[in-house]
Parts: C-alpha cells; structure tokens; sequence
C-alpha cells in the first residue's frame, strides 16, 4: 500500500529542495556584506512606526472556527463515502446508514443558518 | 542496509522531535506556530507508515489546515509581549515542572496499562492490506454511531459559541450596501410637499 504513495513523498521532496536550493544557493554565491542600514527594517525611506505585528481582528477567529467545523464535517464524510457502495448493497444498514450521515449534516447546517441568520457570514 | 521504511520513520521522528523542541524555544510565537505546522506534518507522515491513510489525511486537513489558520489568527490577535511573558521563568520553573511531572506519571498509568494499546482492543480479524480508511468505516457508522452523532451535536455547540462571542456589529459603521443602493426607490430619497401657492407680494408703491 505504502508504494501508492511514493510519488507524494517525491513531491515533498522536490518541493523541499525546490524551496531550499534557490536560498543556500543565494547564501553561497552572492555577496555578503551586511551594514547596520541594509539590515534595518525599510518602510518607504522612513524610520518604522510601530511594531509590524500588529493586533488583528476577532473577525477572523470566527471565519477561522466555522472554517474548522465545516472542514471537520468533510474529514467525516471521506469514510463514509469510501464504504458507501457497501452501505447500498447491505439491506440490514442501508436506510440506516443513509439517513445517519444525514442526520449529522443536518444537525451541522443548523449551525450554518444559525451563523448565517447572525450576520456572521458578512464582511461589513 | 537499512529499509527505506525505517530510513523514513527515523527521518520523520527526528523532524518531528525537532521542530517539537522549537515549537517550545522559539522566541517569537508565531515561528512557534509554523514549528507545530512542520511537526503536523511529520507526524502525518509518520501515521502514513503505519499505513493509517485516513489519519494522516485528516491531521494535515483539519489541523494543519485548519486549526493551524486558528492558531495563527489567536496568536496574531493576542498581541504576545515575548519579553513580559518571559520573566520569572526560573521563579516559575518548579511549579511548572512538578505539575509536567505529575501530568507524566498521570499519562503513564493511563496509557501504560491495559486500556489502551494494542492488547486492550481484540484483534479484528483485518488483512494486511486492507483499507484502513473502510476498516474505520464500518466501525464508526454502525457501533460508535452515537459518538458520531454527538460529535456533530458538539460541533454545532462550538459554532454557537463563536457567533455568539466573536460577533458584534460596531457602532458608526459606515459600510455601504450595494444592494441596497441599487434598489432604491425613488420614493426613498425624495418627499414631495404639497403646498399652497405662493404669489409674489405686490410691489411696493411709489418704487
């Protein structure tokens, strides 16, 4: 089973070295000779403010977690699908198998009308 | 000559004990948060050697791809002060060490004994290459349904709570609706008077 996967770890591989060669790269080749200017942060020719990490909005923490309940509700889903064919051909779970993954989106999209009806989906 | 399978694992674990250090020295907590996303990975990697697909898909989806993103956010919005947070380390030290201590042996006695592992669950009868991701099907839908439909329950639970404590309209906001804009109505923006008529006032005489 594992060998299924070894282009993925190709992958991971290529992407590394595709992200990594071009930087030790600069780092060996090119000319190093920092000073106190050039390593000082630049904003548009003047001395920076303020901190760059500035606070953000609470609004993303709420797109955040319905982000995470909906991607949730997926992550259940890729099982249920991947036996789905047996849940049909089975008369003993058939109807009970259907409606139960239905029951569980239901219960979840409640939530959705719920955040909808709030507001919450909208960007002032 | 080792396996390549071993090869992997030792490479993953490394990463993975590694970038688990960093998550806990890293001085700014946003690289400390980009450490745990390498250490998801990893550990992901890991689950796929031992053959456990379904996990491994579902550790990079859900948390690396998205509670990682939560994460990230609550860090950025709680605005750390690094250096506050670091005095009276050594002060706090052994408080901190004796309650990780306790957590250790309380972590023992659960995991070490009976309960969990791989003697507590009876072997399913499972081939070697069977799917794990049907394997976990089939037990999830039929005899841990419940926990299933209450995981949903909880979900909506959470969905609730984060509207209910994230969301509030702030007072002279000054956004504009195009929606609205677009169907307005004439009658909307402007109020016809009726009125008597008015007549000029007689000149004055002798002007």
């Amino acid at each position: 089973m594992l060998e299924n996967y070894f282009p993925i770890l190709l992958f991971i591989l290529v992407g590394l070295g595709f992200g990594c060669a071009p930087i030790l790269l600069g780092r060996i080749v090119a000319p190093h000779k920092p000073d106190s200017e050039k390593l000082s942060p630049f904003e548009c020719g003047f001395e920076p403010f303020e901190d760059a990490r500035m606070k953000f909005d609470v609004r993303y923490y709420l797109i955040a977690i319905i982000f995470i309940i909906f991607d949730l509700e997926i992550a259940f889903l890729f099982p249920w699908a991947s036996i789905f064919q047996e849940i049909v051909n089975t008369p003993a779970v058939k109807l009970f198998g259907f409606i139960e993954m239905f029951v569980f989106i239901g219960i979840l999209v409640l939530g959705y009308i719920y955040a909808w009806a709030k507001g919450a989906l909208d960007w002032e | 000559m080792i396996e390549f399978k071993t090869l992997l694992f030792y490479l993953f674990s490394a990463v993975l004990v590694l970038a688990a250090l960093r998550v806990i020295t890293a001085r700014n907590p946003v690289h400390a948060v980009l450490f745990l996303v390498l250490a998801f990975f990893n550990a992901a990697g890991l689950w796929m050697l031992l053959q456990a697909e379904f996990l491994a898909i579902t550790l990079v989806m859900v948390y690396v791809g998205a509670v990682m993103v939560l994460f990230l956010f609550v860090v950025m919005m709680l605005d750390i002060n690094v250096e506050r947070l670091r005095q009276g380390f050594w002060s706090y030290l052994p408080l901190g060490a004796l309650i990780a201590l306790l957590m250790v042996g309380e972590m023992s006695l659960v995991l070490g004994s009976g309960y969990f592992g791989a003697e507590a669950f009876p072997g399913s009868q499972v081939t070697a290459d069977a799917s794990n991701t049907k394997e976990l099907a089939r037990v999830m839908f039929t005899d841990y349904f419940f926990p299933f439909e209450l995981a949903s329950i909880i979900l909506l639970v959470a969905v609730i709570v984060a509207v209910m404590l994230t969301l509030r309209k702030r007072p002279g906001n000054k956004a504009m609706h195009s929606s609205e804009q677009i169907a307005v109505q004439r009658n909307d923006r402007i109020r016809m008077v009726k009125m008597a008529v008015e007549v000029d006032a007689p000149a004055a005489k002798g002007e």
